[in-house]
């Protein structure tokens, strides 16, 4: 490459130091959510991957059981009777400490040396403590570190809602004791009895032959499976896969706004320096030449952004792996990730993103600054009088790419990756006919404001007149925009569907439910007479219970709402499609079921269709009588009956009861009677109102979508530098024209309202634009993206306070960027300026 | 026999100006000898403009052949035009054009550089013209750093420094005052027979025109070598 044209090329960036850092900074930020949303989505899934591989060790089968998981009988059988020495029973069950979960497992440290070598190591003493001192266990030595624990030392945690104190005998060290935070070990008498459930296991490990399988399986009771545990982990990952692709995509769209950005600057920075270029040209620059040198300008800037972009990436992950983690554990499954998992993949797929999409952005000025003939080019009219001639089929180009986009998500069956290559499609395609529509209003403008002063004729002029510059802003500002709105408008919508679903499904006046220590499979389940105390009180008119296990499905572990209705329970159903006319009756029967619509809508069933669920009874074959909205769980639902699941169970637990009280009574005074009917009981219990679970669910949902908006924000950082770059560029681009306004008379006060004007109504225009394209964004995000990734239907709603709030921030946004050249603009002599050019 | 500089034969162009389309060039035939300097006079708009970019190859004819050095230049592509003007002409512009991001001596080194000239050559090359257009205390300069008459000798090293067959001077003074233009036209002159390069100057002013060897008018796209002083 010609050195003098890389020196030029380089100064120039010198030059401009405000432009290019820009750029870089957007650049940066684009690639920084990228490689932070890929890192916090990695580590979490590794950390549950290698501490499921780490609690898993050498055993190549597990059997796990149904809602009241497996009988200790059964370890003794295939130890005794079946001659299978190599198994280990394990129990696990959650403990709270200080707003945190720790995660309790239960072994049998006999039978543990075959598959894993946690409790290796432990002198004689520590070993007869762990075997006979209630309550002792072994922690994690990083969970100790990080709450400053000794060994010996106790550690007050809750269990079920019980304040149990731990007597840490030894620390949990291992090969890598990273896989292992957040974990206590316990014997597994003393788990079982931490837990409450004695003569009962979660699992049973097994290392066994090929030729073992088949027997074993044939041999097992029914409601119990004997699965591959990499198929068990398989089945937890896939459980938040939506989650993570979703905001995989989020960060996606920051990145697609620091695209819009690159490209700005590129396009700008050839607009900028069309004479120069024109005149390389002419000094017989060779088209090639031309070309490579802006792309290594853009290469340049794309290193600089993306070398910066891990590096803020890495910040930002530790923040929001936090964020993805929690997320995890209010929705999936308990998960503990303290540290970033940072693997080289995820680097180099932040530096592929940050340089390809630079580049691919740049691409476009690059070729046409190379490919524009040197006489065009020194004519700046002949630039605008192009564009304008270019205008109709750049919007025909757009409207092409629409109406491609909406084929596609239309054509796209449920793929999620389908969706987003839609929404992407029809961004671009608006994007491209933002610039007539600027052409247009300006022109209409222009019309309405012929009685106006001067001045304000002059900037209303300007946007038409500069369209090459002003169509890319308006359109850049108006994607980032919209980006925001369509975000809003969508989680606005969900919020309200969520709100109104909980206030029509809550149909009691207050719930009591057990605090739950249970790891997986079903809720803690309430002591038998509960329901009776409760329905005893002469502030009580009716009582339902409710509880929700995990059993298998004809695809896999799904969760069963069993259900004891009260008479309004029912209103608490919507249905998506007229339920079968016999409904409940058949439900109560239970040869029915009612599955919700995640559900339906992730295994195409519906109303009449066939559902066979494995029961301890063996396979039972119900009729899907309705398909009902929820907004619970994405994985889906099934509800069945309590007398049904009773009957094909053998389980009459219950976890919840929801109360409807006597006309009159206020809650307070029944809960306060409650609380004291139930005093008695031994057992922790949850008491709630109707509004109090109402508020706890939403806040679940806020806090769901935290990193959602916090991505959101980091969209409109890219997207406000791209703007604040774009406009600064305009602004100082057109030093010459305002210089001879300041020559004929004009002061620097009316330059700089001239200055503010014009940008107000550039960020007008954008707002305007991006009303359209965020509403529409916000539809397919709603019926397309949410609806493939989680099954649910959202009823749509314009919020009015995110519509002028996004009307807000684009004039803002504009304003803000308006500032500085205004004030240059209104320092600078006009002598100068104009001999600048 | 060596072949003449430029040889312009029935060249046409002509510009659709809103429904009717204006004829700049009819017919015209020029030929310009080696190291011979000519000037074309002409009112604005007359179409000098676009003969220098018909003879620079940044414009194309409608009808006509433009040879340069002997070679026919209307059939070539881009690239070999680009190629054409990097080796065999130089430019210079009533408002210099010099690259803003270039020192003085690097804004003269680009046509070397461009032509693939060895360093040592290029440095003494680069020095000779300094000393020439008696810029050798302002190298390290950048335009902006430059006066007016400062720049566009700059501009003229850098059109020469390659010895090109060919240099086009589109109004070099229209933007400098009389001393200054003085020092330039002669300068220009004085250099492209040192150098041996052709000159075509193209101007509206006929004290500038008689610094070269002939003067010819454009008038209603046709180029004559009589009647000038009528004209002006």
């Amino acid at each position: 490459m010609n050195r003098l044209l890389l020196r030029s090329a380089l100064r120039h960036m010198q030059r401009h130091p405000w432009q290019t850092w820009l750029s870089v900074l957007g650049i940066a930020l684009g690639v920084a959510v990228i490689v932070a949303v890929d890192l916090a989505n990695q580590s979490a899934r590794q950390a549950f991957l290698l501490s499921a591989e780490s609690l898993t060790g050498k055993a190549t089968h597990q059997i796990t059981g149904g809602p009241t998981g497996i009988p200790e009988e059964l370890y003794r059988e295939l130890r005794v009777e079946k001659r299978l020495r190599q198994t280990a029973p394990i129990v696990e069950g959650l403990v709270r400490l200080d707003g945190e979960t720790l995660q309790l497992i239960g072994i049998d440290p006999l039978a543990e040396a075959d598959f894993r070598n946690h409790n290796e190591g432990l002198n004689d003493q520590a070993a007869r403590q762990f075997l006979l001192k209630p309550a002792s266990v072994l922690l994690s030595s990083i969970t100790a570190r990080r709450l400053g624990l000794e060994p010996g030392q106790d550690l007050g945690v809750t269990i079920a809602g019980r304040q149990v104190d731990l007597h840490v005998i030894a620390l949990l060290e291992g090969d890598n004791p990273a896989v292992l935070e957040g974990l206590l070990l316990a014997d597994i008498s003393t788990a079982q009895e931490l837990l409450d459930s004695p003569g009962r296991l979660d699992r049973i490990d097994l290392i066994l032959r090929p030729d073992q399988v088949h027997d074993l399986t044939a041999a097992l009771p029914a409601g119990l499976n004997l699965e591959i545990p990499e198929s068990r982990s398989r089945v937890m990952l896939e459980m938040i896969d939506a989650f993570q692709i979703n905001l995989a995509a989020m960060s996606l769209l920051a990145m697609l706004v620091g695209a819009f950005l690159i490209y700005n600057t590129m396009t700008f920075s050839v607009l900028r320096r069309r004479r120069l270029l024109a005149t390389l040209r002419v000094l017989g620059v060779t088209r090639g030449e031309l070309f490579r040198v802006l792309l290594l300008e853009a290469i340049l800037m794309g290193l600089f952004g993306t070398a910066l972009g891990l590096l803020l990436g890495l910040l930002i992950a530790e923040y929001l792996v936090q964020l993805v983690t929690r997320t995890i554990n209010d929705l999936y499954f308990v998960l503990t990730v303290t540290q970033l998992i940072v693997q080289p993949l995820t680097l180099l797929k932040g530096c592929l993103v940050g340089l390809g999409v630079t580049l691919l952005a740049a691409l476009a000025p690059a070729i046409e600054a190379a490919g524009t003939l040197p006489i065009s080019a020194l004519r700046r009219s002949r630039l605008e009088q192009r564009v304008r001639r270019g205008l109709p089929w750049v919007g025909l180009l757009g409207l092409a790419a629409l109406i491609g986009g909406g084929l596609w998500l239309s054509t796209s069956g449920n793929s999620l990756l389908g969706g987003f290559s839609g929404l992407f499609l029809i961004i671009a395609g608006y994007s491209l006919l933002v610039p007539l529509g600027v052409a247009l209003l300006s022109r209409l403008s222009e019309r309405s404001g012929k009685r106006g002063s001067l001045l304000l004729r002059f900037a209303l002029r300007g946007i038409g007149a500069n369209l090459s510059r002003t169509g890319l802003s308006v359109a850049s500002l108006s994607v980032a925009v919209a980006a925001t709105l369509g975000v809003s408008i969508m989680i606005v919508s969900f919020r309200s569907t969520v709100a109104d679903w909980l206030a029509y499904t809550l149909t009691s006046d207050i719930y009591v439910s057990a605090i739950s220590s249970r790891a997986s499979s079903s809720d803690t389940t309430l002591l038998p007479e509960t329901r009776g105390l409760i329905q005893s009180l002469p502030e009580v008119a009716e009582t339902s219970t409710g509880r929700r296990v995990t059993i298998r499905g004809p695809q896999g572990p799904v969760d069963l709402l069993v259900l004891d209705f009260a008479s309004n329970t029912q209103q608490g159903f919507r249905f998506l499609e007229p339920p079968l006319p016999e409904l409940w009756t058949g439900y109560q029967r239970g040869d029915q079921v009612l599955i919700s619509e995640p559900y339906a809508y992730r295994y195409g069933l519906g109303t009449g269709d066939r559902l066979t669920l494995d029961t301890l009874q063996g396979s039972l074959n119900l009729t899907i009588g309705g398909v009902f909205y929820d907004y619970g769980s994405d994985r889906g639902l099934i509800s069945l009956s309590a007398s049904a699941y009773a009957r094909y169970w053998g389980d009459t637990g219950y976890a919840s009861v929801g109360v409807i009280l006597q006309p009159g009574i206020e809650p307070s005074a029944a809960m306060a009677a409650i609380r004291k009917a139930l005093t008695a009981s031994d057992q922790q219990l949850h008491f709630r109102s109707n509004r109090e679970l109402r508020d706890y669910s939403m806040a679940i949902f806020d806090r769901t979508f935290a990193i959602t908006q916090v991505l959101r924000l980091l969209a409109i950082g890219v997207a406000f530098i791209g703007v604040l770059s774009a406009l600064m560029a305009l602004q100082l681009e057109r030093s010459r024209e305002q210089a001879l306004l300041r020559a004929t008379g004009v002061t620097p006060g009316q330059l700089i309202r001239l200055t503010l004007l014009q940008t107000g109504l550039v960020g007008c225009y954008a707002g305007l634009f991006a009303l359209p394209l965020g509403w529409l964004m916000s539809e397919v995000l709603i019926e397309v993206i949410n609806r493939r990734a989680f099954g649910w239907s959202i009823t749509s709603q314009l919020p009015l306070d995110a519509v002028f709030e996004a009307l807000l921030l684009a004039v803002f946004a504009a304003l803000l960027a308006g500032l500085y050249p205004a004030w240059r603009m209104g320092r600078v002599s006009p002598a100068l300026a104009l001999r600048e050019e | 026999m060596p072949q003449p500089a430029v040889t312009l034969t029935n060249l046409s162009r002509s510009y659709r100006e809103g429904y009717r389309d204006h004829r700049v060039l009819d017919h015209a035939e020029l030929r310009i000898e080696r190291g011979e300097s000519v000037a074309l006079l002409g009112r604005s708009g007359s179409g000098k403009s676009t003969l220098l970019n018909l003879i620079a190859g940044i414009d194309r004819p409608d009808k006509g052949e433009i040879r340069i050095d002997g070679e026919s230049i209307t059939r070539l592509e881009e690239p070999a035009l680009t190629l054409l003007r990097r080796r065999r002409i130089g430019f210079v512009y009533q408002f210099f054009n010099l690259i803003p991001t270039l020192t003085t001596r690097e804004n003269i080194a680009l046509p070397l550089e461009l032509n693939h000239c060895a360093k040592a050559m290029m440095t003494d090359k680069v020095q000779q013209m300094l000393e020439a257009v008696d810029l050798s205390r302002r190298g390290d300069a950048y335009p902006e750093q430059l006066s007016g008459g400062e720049q566009q000798r700059v501009a003229i090293a850098r059109a020469l420094v390659h010895r090109p067959a060919l240099l086009l001077a589109d109004e070099p003074t229209g933007n400098l005052d009389q001393a200054a233009g003085k020092n330039v036209l002669g300068l220009m002159t004085t250099l492209a027979r040192e150098e041996q390069s052709s000159l075509l100057l193209v101007t509206h002013s006929l004290a500038v025109a008689r610094y070269a060897d002939r003067i010819l008018t454009l008038e209603e796209g046709r180029l004559s070598e009589s009647g000038m002083e009528a004209a002006w």
